[in-house]
């Protein structure tokens, strides 16, 4: 079961009731980053390129609980930098999982068998490894050799422990899905609970801006990728979700789905832009002007966002919204191998494009086409 | 929150493609504004350099009205009508971790993109470029190395 029964229940129960007392506007999963320090300086993430004396700060532990209370999901995601940084990170997990939330600890898992002994087991915390393909490509997204093999070492140690484990795929243009599909097997193989997976978002921050899938690559890539599955393949995605992922289904963003707090405060108007910040949760809500937001506004840096922070929340808003919603999600249950011969064939005939070295770090030369005149000197590769 | 000439590859992108089609996604123009002194002579400009320094990852320094010099990280701006109720949010780099202040812009008379733009200098293709040589050396554990903060 990709989400358990219990956990299921209570976001069911949750958006049931938002939709009894009318609001229109609510949030579902709380995105918490207690800090931007992280430990790997990874090729598509905008999100930890500060100044020392901002990746120094962190949210306490009552800063954190604070604004759980405040804007009140069932669900916590703890984003970053590297979560497993902050010195008092088993407090603060533990703080939520006593308040019976439901705890996604994302983490690059480079420390997470050493650190596993300050956790405890429960329903309510799953460990959200970020692995981002197979061990090449993973090394070559993370920036660092070897980087998959400690990841991996991390999930299956987790597991071990009797720890809910769960995985966090993110993709980018050049990714191959016959090689995420393996990467899949490789992920249920050690033990994972369920997987994410979802298109990387045009940080204008990231170190790499030339590979950013665009809507109709993403749809293509997804819809290969994710049609004919496999049975032991378990995701921890709501359906709809997927079949967006996949252009089977049309979604418009729901930014206030997954509010990000950080040490600046609550993000307006999403966990991926930044438009300021807001002093409390009520003031997020009152004051983004949502309409700026999304694909549909127009909005040049929402044009190709297909990230689940975005739509995973659009996705069960639409499964509870109506009767349709319903009945769509219930045929994507029966519907879960999504047999699809187009996409089989899709599949087949995909061609992984070339960046150079980039896709196939066993190269052992850079062909001089895809050789990159580069006259940066800074970048600090260090082993 | 980026300018529109910051984000002109996107806007262009979409004049030509609708976002349903793009099959890769523009990404930014890398700006070089580490060390710019802008002018502030307009409320146009004043609005336009910072916008900039809300959408810089470094630390500026703001010289108020007052005289004193202010340097810290914009991590927040808000637009009023005029220049007296829009304000830039400062977090200090020195002082008591995370205090804030809040500076009306009309209270600003000079701005300096003074400290390093930390979004800058490592391109994915000076990675990819630097892991090639490291290979080629015999080298292992090949990465790139987040800030040393200390």
């Amino acid at each position: 079961m990709a989400v358990p029964v219990a956990q299921a229940w209570t976001v069911a129960t949750y958006v049931l009731k938002q939709k009894l007392k009318g609001r229109k506007r609510y949030p579902l999963v709380l995105m918490l980053e207690p800090l931007f320090r992280c430990n790997l300086a990874c090729a598509g993430c905008g999100k930890i390129q500060y100044p020392a004396h901002i990746l120094k700060a962190e949210l306490t532990p009552e800063e954190c609980f604070r604004a759980v209370e405040e804007c009140g999901t069932p669900m916590v995601s703890i984003p970053g930098g590297e979560p497993l940084l902050h010195p008092r990170m088993p407090e603060i997990v533990q703080g939520l999982v006593d308040r019976k939330k439901y705890v996604y600890m994302c983490t690059n898992a480079l420390l997470l068998k050493e650190k596993l002994h300050l956790f405890k087991p429960s329903k309510y915390l799953s460990f959200s490894v970020h692995v981002d393909g197979e061990r090449e490509h993973h090394d070559f997204g993370v920036c660092r050799e070897g980087g998959y093999d400690i990841a991996m070492e991390g999930v299956r140690a987790a597991v071990a422990a009797g720890f809910r484990v769960t995985t966090n795929t993110t993709l980018f243009d050049g990714a191959d899905p016959h090689s995420v599909r393996r990467h899949f097997d490789q992920l249920m193989d050690a033990g994972v609970d369920s997987m994410m997976v979802s298109p990387g978002y045009t940080y204008d921050k990231a170190p790499d801006q030339k590979h950013f899938l665009g809507r109709a690559r993403s749809r293509r890539l997804f819809r290969a990728l994710l049609s004919n599955r496999k049975k032991r393949w378990q995701f921890n995605a709501s359906p709809m979700f997927l079949e967006f992922l996949m252009g089977k289904r049309e979604l418009t963003c729901t930014p206030w789905g997954m509010p990000t707090f950080s040490i600046f405060g609550w993000q307006k108007p999403c966990y991926l832009l930044q438009d300021g910040y807001a002093d409390t949760f009520q003031e997020l809500m009152d004051e983004v002007e949502w309409s700026n937001y999304g694909t549909e506004s127009g909005n040049p840096r929402c044009a190709n966002c297909m990230v689940h922070s975005g739509y995973e929340a659009s996705g069960v808003n639409y499964t509870f919204g109506s009767l349709k919603g319903f009945v769509a999600t219930a045929k994507a249950f029966f519907n879960w191998q999504y047999k699809d011969d187009d996409a089989a064939k899709l599949l087949n005939d995909w061609q992984p494009t070339s960046h150079g070295p980039l896709v196939q770090i066993g190269t052992p030369v850079i062909s001089k086409a895809s050789a990159i005149e580069n006259h940066d000197t800074t970048a600090v590769v260090g082993s | 929150m980026a300018t529109e000439q910051q984000e002109h590859l996107k806007i262009e992108q979409l004049q030509h493609e609708t976002p349903d089609t793009q099959e890769v996604a523009a990404g930014r123009e890398r700006e070089n504004l580490e060390g710019w002194i802008p002018a502030l002579a307009t409320d146009a400009e004043t609005r336009e350099a910072l916008e900039k320094a809300f959408d810089y990852r470094g630390d500026v320094t703001l010289t108020l009205r007052s005289g004193e010099a202010l340097e810290g990280y914009i991590f927040d701006r808000k637009q009023g009508r005029s220049l007296t109720d829009s304000l830039v949010r400062i977090i200090p780099s020195k002082g008591e971790q995370r205090t804030r202040r809040s500076i009306p812009y009309s209270e600003i008379a000079a701005l300096n993109f003074s400290g390093r733009d930390t979004a800058a200098g490592r391109t994915f293709e000076a990675w990819v470029k630097k892991y090639w040589e490291k290979k080629a050396a015999g080298e292992k554990n090949i990465q790139i190395e987040p800030e040393k903060l200390d």
